[in-house]
């Protein structure tokens, strides 16, 4: 019964990665919108992009060392 | 693979030294290895350096050009101070996560049930992975920094200017900036980590799925060995020099 709720309780973890999928998502679709609209600052939009993608990509990336924790104490 | 082993450290044996024993886990080892290729490389590649360059010297050349202006974009006029820091950091981790790309190499297990051989049997459990999959490796990283960080802020402010840094918007941000080192040290330590053993257990997963074909499969951890391993260490260096910038600025 509680290893069941624990192995419950991983999946629940894990639906971090959905925010952390929408907000990369968000980040990534005004980066190729505002390199459209002004190409020569791509180098800087795009180093400036890749600090917020890790920052949320990060909460996934706390997620899943917390799942694989859990999973061992099913 | 057992869930439960899986972030804990395989210690192959230990160091006795001063009365005490020092476990020596198998990702150590694998550091050794990585840090004895990367120095065979630099004693081959640096050797009879020209002006006028020639050969290999192009190829060193090129990476230390490119190393030089990624620090140069990222830190302004005191980039000379902290690239060849950068650049050793940078080499290090591109080779030890690339490591995980040898893992196709059989272990001395399956040497043994392969051939039969009483030789391979009594060898320690060895198997090849990115030594960066174990946190106490990539914390030691970066712990130093971290400690970077400090010391550099202190040396280029002085102390009167590197303790008034702490007050710098309002007073009431004093307790954050202190708290800054810790979390920074964890996200900086975790992020690495959590990518590498991310793409660890994919891999594995992946050749225990096809366990015939393992050997002529290394393509399975392309895009995790290669191109995660390559994005991940200049993450690491940027988010580092970001941090150095706003300490001595």
């Amino acid at each position: 019964m509680a290893s069941g709720l624990v192995a419950i309780g991983v999946g629940l973890v894990m639906l971090t990665a959905l925010g952390a999928g929408i907000g990369l998502g968000n980040a990534v679709s005004k980066t190729a919108e505002s390199v459209s609209r002004n190409p020569e600052a791509s180098g800087k939009i795009l180093s400036t992009t890749l600090i917020f993608a890790t920052m949320s990509e990060v909460t996934a990336i706390f997620a899943f060392v917390i799942a694989v924790m859990l999973v061992g104490k099913v | 693979m057992d869930a439960n082993s899986i972030m804990k450290p395989n210690d192959l044996f230990s160091i006795n030294i001063f009365g005490l024993s020092i476990p020596v886990s198998d990702s150590i080892v694998m550091m050794w290895i990585v840090m004895a290729v990367l120095i065979i490389l630099s004693l081959v590649f640096a050797r009879n350096l020209k002006t006028i360059p020639r050969g290999k010297q192009n190829v060193v050349e090129l990476v230390v050009d490119t190393i030089n202006n990624i620090i140069k974009d990222n830190l302004g006029h005191h980039w000379k101070s902290f690239a060849p820091y950068f650049g050793t950091i940078l080499l290090f981790l591109v080779f030890a996560n690339m490591a995980g790309l040898f893992s196709v190499l059989p272990t001395a297990e399956e040497l043994y049930k392969l051939t039969g051989n009483r030789f391979f049997e009594g060898l320690p459990q060895f198997s090849i992975a990115a030594p960066t999959k174990d946190l106490n490796i990539t914390l030691g990283m970066a712990l130093m920094s971290v400690t970077l960080v400090l010391f550099a802020g202190i040396r280029f402010r002085g102390v009167k200017g590197w303790l008034h840094s702490f007050l710098e918007p309002s007073p009431v941000m004093a307790p954050f900036h202190v708290l800054d080192f810790a979390t920074r040290t964890l996200s900086l330590s975790l992020r690495l980590f959590g990518n590498m053993l991310a793409g660890y257990i994919i891999v594995e997963m992946v050749y225990e799925a096809t366990v015939f074909i393992k050997p002529i499969l290394p393509l399975a951890s392309f895009f995790f060995d290669v191109f995660d391993a390559i994005l991940q260490a200049y993450i690491f260096v940027f988010l580092s020099s970001i941090y150095i910038k706003e300490a001595i600025e």
